[in-house]
């Protein structure tokens, strides 16, 4: 895969990558000298939330699809083989909008829910908000690492400590046991690449996508190299069988905030598109059955459990588990048109990951619970809100008129021609079973009749809860409707991704 | 005539209808806004009949944009004689359950409506894609109002599990519809010799004129059976139809027996597009009509609800139309049409008149109505006109559909053809033994002796529903014109 990179200063007024990611670092240092008692704390937070959002939309619409390669383009040399160096194709500016406005759509719930110690919540999300933008456009493995066990770290922090649930603990440790393992294999993999450059160019260490891309490498040290680094990503996305953290997390984590954070821009799938396809692309050859097999297993093994949980958020999680083997089956079949399937599954599972979580949420401030039995009765008192976590299951199931069913159209045909028929209608299948457990949620939680000890009518959506679901519900269906757009955006570097890949 | 995208504005009445629910509240009542917009689109749909051109036999009214260009999927939509008819049926058959749950609907009326609407926008949407992709998203669009409408309004205690239990064999059925398009969009790749993206097709009429290798016919042929099958439905996969129409509400059941999309869907795409597969399994579609029409006609013997009755002689009643398919004739094609309009008419008439019963008695179990001609005589004499139009009673428009298919039937089935007029007669034995217990005898119940007669919102309905049986019945030969030479154009296609 040639790569190429058009500068900033070619084509844009100032360097807007770099502006993406210190804008709200920035910040966070401003509110930490303000205090957390600071009134204007909350207030500058969201408003700088919103500045990100425009920043990304900018940063779409001076995107140029047509031009090859990385634009936007930043490189700043630091110590040695760790050094910056940042860019955007097609599918960097599709995460960082995303990224970006679901931090936005965070900061407009967290008015609502009015969780304790606002101010440094709202810094900790923004703190995350920057190394999340840092994640997406850099071409530095070894930054990416670093940057990922500071996300990690921050968001372990937000799942314990914004969550009254009694086993939050159980939960924080969960969390950081896995990610702990998951990282130190991102980082041993990341470091045997920098030094297999060193080894084989006799120049000196190197972490930068640039140099490692064209790299020759042997095959069973790229099959250890893969490894390290699929299973590094693979805790964190998280890919079944490596998800054992997600369920604990979900149930008595931060409701909301955390899982919308983790799991609506899936971090580790643009990894694997960044970096692991790219880097090593014949040990992905090679074991792309296996990967394969395991995510076909995985999609029903999660969605049996699934259909077991009485609580709403531990559901969702196994739903998470599902529908994320479903992007690992697209993008294992290594071809251009699953590849930009499988980004379009992940954007669109993030998104509608994101509506059903800030949804629960809202319910979880009215009924103090998920427990499904606790829950019912809610269609009538808040219909919009039903309605959105509706049709973000929809577009979790990828019904047609949203994300999701152009998504999976495109992993299915090219699915077809890689696995065959019989796995295909499987993985469809599959879907369909996601259709089951989810809408029989759905039933449980908002139309079944309300618990006999509830007593008291349950508040009415207001504005705010308003505003948030009705824009969630108008941005699935725009991009359900109009995919096009988005999908000009990641064609070219998915042909270029899938280039490097020879099917016989 | 041509510049003015009438289908589309039809599309978009109902949508844009739903959103002025929300957007106007002060404007007008739900209910009355909704059957303006009901009404506007019977107008529409009236009047691209009115300047359909019977003489052709292709597309017209037809319309294409691209949607999602990198794979060759459009926006395309357009009539032929076959799916004509049934844009205003549809359209007169919502405004018919619009005004039947005038009163019934208090509980969230904006959301009732507003799904009302999207239904009747997601239903002719489905007659009117030429795109297998857009009549896809039609095809399950129509799904999401129906399992709220079922789940929230519906009458039966089991309503939250008979609204899932439908989406979900729905999402079932449709995912051999999704591969079997999807294997015709790959062939076209292949014939074509294009790249895999630019090279699929999802245009019907492109689609139409492709050779198909043999085995993928007959692949193609049994997923689209099997999707189609489901919805229509036919026997062992109908278990949804009695249930839902136990425990959905009653006018909106309505809309169920009414629009037969499955059956459609084996007209417009399952047989033209795997011609020589169909025709092999000409012994399949016969039987599983012949069985449809006897297994329904026994089971509906069995039945103490009018309910319960009425879905499965929908069951029996559709058999008929696979049977009039099977045929592969002029006749037969022509037959099924019109007995598949029957179904909206007719069937559609019924569970209307069945849901004005439910409002006044609460029920429609034999058991408590008894007696009911007494105190609502109207009521019953139109249930009884449209139960004997239902099989077929000469100056109905149920004698020219059956009559077309028993004839074309007995031609190539002689003996499924026997079997179905065997199982009309038995059509006639459990209506009339159900009918006499509903509506004769003494009357016990309370609610019974003190219901009121249709009222005039209600008989004006019932009458227009009347009329066109009536019409159509005594002068079927306009309806048989429009069809004629896109039935003729269907047939000559399986050479």
């Amino acid at each position: 895969m040639p790569m190429t990179e058009l500068f900033w200063n070619q084509h844009a007024a100032f360097p807007l990558l770099g502006t993406l990611q210190v804008l709200p670092l920035l910040t966070v240092l401003l509110l930490w000298r303000l205090g957390e008692t600071s009134r204007v704390a909350a207030p500058l937070a969201r408003a700088v939330a919103l500045v990100e959002l425009i920043l990304a939309i900018v940063l779409y619409r001076q995107f140029d699809p047509a031009l090859p390669g990385f634009q936007f383009a930043e490189r700043f040399d630091l110590f040695g083989p760790f050094s910056y160096h940042a860019g955007a194709d097609g599918v960097t500016v599709l995460f960082v909008l995303l990224g970006a406005l679901i931090v936005f759509l965070i900061m407009l719930y967290s008015i609502v829910r009015r969780l304790p110690d606002e101010s440094r919540l709202l810094m900790v999300v923004l703190a995350v908000e920057g190394v999340m933008m840092s994640l997406l456009t850099t071409f530095n493995l070894l930054w990416f690492a670093l940057a990922s066990a500071v996300e990690l770290a921050l968001v372990g922090y937000l799942i314990g400590r914004w969550s009254s649930a009694p086993e939050k603990d159980k939960a924080m440790r969960a969390f950081y046991q896995f990610q702990g393992v998951g990282l130190a294999m991102l980082l041993a993999g990341s470091l045997a690449l920098g030094w297999t450059y060193h080894d084989l160019t006799g120049a000196a260490w190197s972490f930068d996508l640039f140099d490692l891309a064209g790299l020759a490498l042997p095959a069973k040290l790229g099959a250890v190299i893969f490894f390290l680094l699929f299973y590094g990503l693979g805790v964190r996305t998280p890919i079944f069988p490596l998800h054992g953290w997600l369920p604990t997390v979900a149930q008595h984590g931060n409701v909301a905030i955390a899982p919308s954070l983790l799991l609506g821009v899936k971090i580790g799938i643009y990894a694997l598109i960044r970096f692991v396809l790219p880097l090593t692309p014949d040990a992905a050859q090679t074991w792309a059955p296996y990967v394969a097999g395991f995510a076909m297993a995985g999609v029903f093994y999660a969605a049996l459990l699934a259909f077991q949980q009485n609580n709403l958020r531990r559901l969702m999680a196994f739903a998470v588990i599902s529908h994320t083997s479903l992007v690992i089956i697209g993008l294992f079949a290594l071809d251009a048109i699953a590849l930009q399937g499988a980004l379009l599954l992940a954007v669109n599972f993030g998104l509608a990951a994101t509506a059903m979580m800030l949804m629960t949420g809202f319910v979880y401030r009215r009924v103090r619970s998920t427990q499904l039995d606790k829950l019912g009765g809610l269609f009538d008192r808040i219909p919009a809100i039903g309605m959105t976590f509706f049709v973000a299951g929809l577009a979790i199931v990828g019904m047609p008129g949203t994300p999701g069913f152009d998504a999976a159209h495109l992993v299915l045909e090219a699915a077809i021609h890689r696995y065959g028929a019989l796995p295909t209608v499987a993985a469809a299948l599959g879907n369909v079973v996601a259709a089951g457990f989810l809408l029989w949620a759905f039933q449980r939680a908002f139309l079944a009749s309300a618990p006999a000890e509830r007593k008291t009518g349950v508040e009415r959506a207001s504005r705010m809860e308003l505003i948030i679901a009705v824009s969630l519900v108008l941005i699935m269906l725009a991009a359900g409707f109009h995919m096009s757009p988005l999908l000009d955006l990641i064609e070219p570097p998915m042909e270029a991704l899938a280039g490097t890949f020879h099917h016989e | 005539m041509s510049d003015v995208p009438f289908l589309s504005l039809l599309l978009l009445t109902y949508p844009v209808g739903a959103l002025l629910i929300w957007l106007l509240p002060r404007l007008a009542a739900p209910r009355t806004l909704a059957l303006l917009v009901h009404a506007f689109g019977l107008a529409v749909s009236l009047f691209v009949l009115g300047h359909f051109d019977s003489a052709q036999p292709g597309m017209q009214f037809a319309e294409q944009t691209a949607w999602i260009p990198s794979l060759n999927i459009h926006y395309a939509v357009g009539v032929d004689g076959i799916s004509i008819l049934f844009l205003p049926a549809t359209a007169l058959l919502f405004l018919g359950v619009t005004l039947a749950s005038w009163n019934s609907a208090r509980n969230l009326s904006r959301l009732y409506h507003s799904l009302l609407l999207l239904q009747a926008g997601a239903t002719l949407g489905v007659f009117c894609a030429t795109d297998t992709i857009l009549f896809f998203l039609f095809w399950e669009l129509s799904l999401v109002p129906f399992y709220f409408l079922v789940s929230l309004w519906g009458v039966g205690p089991h309503r939250g599990y008979a609204a899932t239990k439908y989406t979900l064999v729905m999402f079932a059925g449709g995912v051999p519809l999704l591969f079997g398009f999807l294997l015709l969009a790959f062939n076209h790749a292949d014939f074509s010799g294009a790249a895999m993206p630019g090279g699929l097709s999802f245009d019907l009429q492109t689609l139409l004129g492709m050779p198909l290798p043999a085995e993928l016919e007959w692949a193609v042929f049994l997923l689209l059976l099997l999707g189609f099958a489901v919805k229509t439905p036919v026997f062992p996969l109908h278990t949804w139809l009695p249930l839902l129409s136990m425990e959905g509400p009653v006018a909106v059941v309505a809309l169920l027996t009414g629009l037969k999309l499955g059956a459609y869907g084996l007209i417009r795409f399952a047989v033209p597009l795997a011609p020589e597969a169909a025709q092999s399994l000409h012994w399949l579609l016969a039987g599983l009509g012949t069985f449809g029409v006897l297994y329904g006609a026994v089971t509906a013997l069995a039945q103490t609800n009018l309910r319960a009755m009425l879905a499965y002689a929908s069951l029996s009643h559709v058999g008929l139309v696979l049977l009039g398919i099977a045929s592969f004739n002029v006749q037969g094609i022509q037959g099924a049409v019109l007995q598949l309009l029957n179904f909206t008419l007719i069937a559609g008439g019924l569970f209307l008149i069945t849901a004005f019963i439910q409002q006044r008695i609460g029920s429609t179990d034999t058991l408590s109505l008894g007696g009911a001609a007494k105190t609502m005589p109207l009521a019953a004499s139109f249930f009884a006109f449209f139960g004997l139009a239902s099989f077929g009673i000469p100056g109905t428009s149920g004698f020219p559909a059956e009559l077309l298919i028993l004839v074309s039937a007995v031609q190539t089935h002689t003996g499924a053809g026997l079997a179905a007029l065997f199982g009309m007669v038995l059509g006639a034995a459990y209506f009339l033994n159900l009918y006499r217990r509903a509506f004769f005898g003494p009357a016990r119940n309370a609610s019974v002796l003190a219901a009121t007669d249709l009222q005039a919102r209600e008989l004006a309905l019932v009458l227009v529903f009347a009329a066109v049986v009536l019409a159509v019945g005594l002068y079927p030969q306009p309806l048989l014109d429009v069809i004629r030479p896109a039935a003729e154009a269907w047939v000559g296609r399986l050479g």
